[in-house]
């Protein structure tokens, strides 16, 4: 899978890293933006309360 | 030196020439990888998807643990901020003095656990907590404000870990240890005497207007703090419940109390 990606990325190896790297970048991004704050509900680690549900 | 290498007349030369020789040929085919068989390549997709699942899982740690912290002390310094500012036009002139419920009602001062002040809001929802604020319940039992005057329970919940991590050293309040909570014009010392170190998230009991599993049995004004325990997890909920002790006024240089000092 990742050595697929690094064949299809342009440019020498040099270039590539550097894709690599915003890619990376990228992807830490969603996940900490959008993706962990919607799953972190769903998931039974930060319920502080106490109520009758 | 290779095995393959023949012998043949200068040595040195040959040693040289026959080693570019033999590599070239066995790099040269490009990537051996394509070699793989179908066996292999879908072990080896799989592998990654192994191997990535687990960073994503670190980075959710990460996330919890750290990121958040980072978001929610931002936030709260900011709605705190909000609110002293306010109490400070409020204290200038003849602006309207009653406070905005939204922006937070006052500050939790707990030395024992920590030496920074938490902004209590209204409401337990993890909209409001998660912006680094302990929150007074709305429901399942409605708190008594300490400002109302009123006998009752002043029950609050905040995290243990993440989103600023308020509650984070409740284990390190002791019986006796003060509790401090700052209005715009009043001082309210409470005096830590019940802790509850496990018991149900079900049990809605420990937020009632006399919390019998304190040992208390009259009305009176409590406080009562709660979060979740052990530590990083959520299974149970871990209480601490004051007693106001007394009141004091603010002066102009909103001196703190002396257990504070």
């Amino acid at each position: 899978m990742y050595s697929w990606i690094w064949r299809h990325l342009p440019g020498n190896g040099w270039v590539r890293a550097l894709i690599s790297l915003v890619l990376i970048i990228a992807v830490v991004y969603i996940l900490f933006q959008y993706v962990f704050p919607w799953a972190e509900p769903l998931l039974p680690f930060n319920d502080v309360t106490v109520d009758n549900q | 030196m290779r095995s393959s290498v023949k012998g043949s007349g200068n040595v040195a030369a040959t040693a040289d020439d026959t080693e570019d020789h033999t590599d070239t040929p066995a790099s040269s085919p490009p990537p051996a990888r394509r070699r793989l068989g179908p066996v292999a390549m879908v072990v080896s997709f799989f592998g990654e998807l192994l191997i990535t699942a687990g960073l994503v899982l670190a980075l959710f740690v990460a996330y919890s643990l750290w990121w958040t912290n980072v978001v929610a002390d931002r936030t709260a310094a900011k709605q705190a901020d909000e609110v002293r500012d306010n109490w400070a036009k409020g204290s200038d002139g003849d602006g309207p003095v009653s406070f905005d419920t939204k922006d937070g009602i006052g500050f939790l001062h707990v030395p024992a656990m920590s030496g920074d002040e938490i902004l209590v809001e209204k409401g337990t929802s993890m909209k409001v907590l998660n912006d680094g604020v302990a929150g007074y319940y709305t429901d399942p039992v409605k708190a008594a404000l300490p400002t109302s005057g009123k006998e009752g329970n002043f029950s609050l919940a905040a995290h243990r870990d993440g989103h600023g991590a308020k509650f984070h050293g409740i284990h390190k309040i002791e019986k006796g240890d003060p509790i401090v909570f700052e209005t715009k014009d009043k001082w309210y010392v409470y005096k830590t005497f019940a802790i509850l170190p496990e018991t149900s998230k079900y049990n809605v009991d420990v937020l009632s207007k006399i919390p019998k599993e304190s040992g208390r049995k009259k009305a009176g004004h409590y406080i009562t703090l709660t979060t979740c325990t052990p530590v990083y997890t959520s299974t149970y909920r871990y209480i601490v419940w004051g007693e106001l002790v007394r009141t004091e006024k603010v002066d102009s240089d909103r001196t703190p109390p002396e257990e504070l000092r």
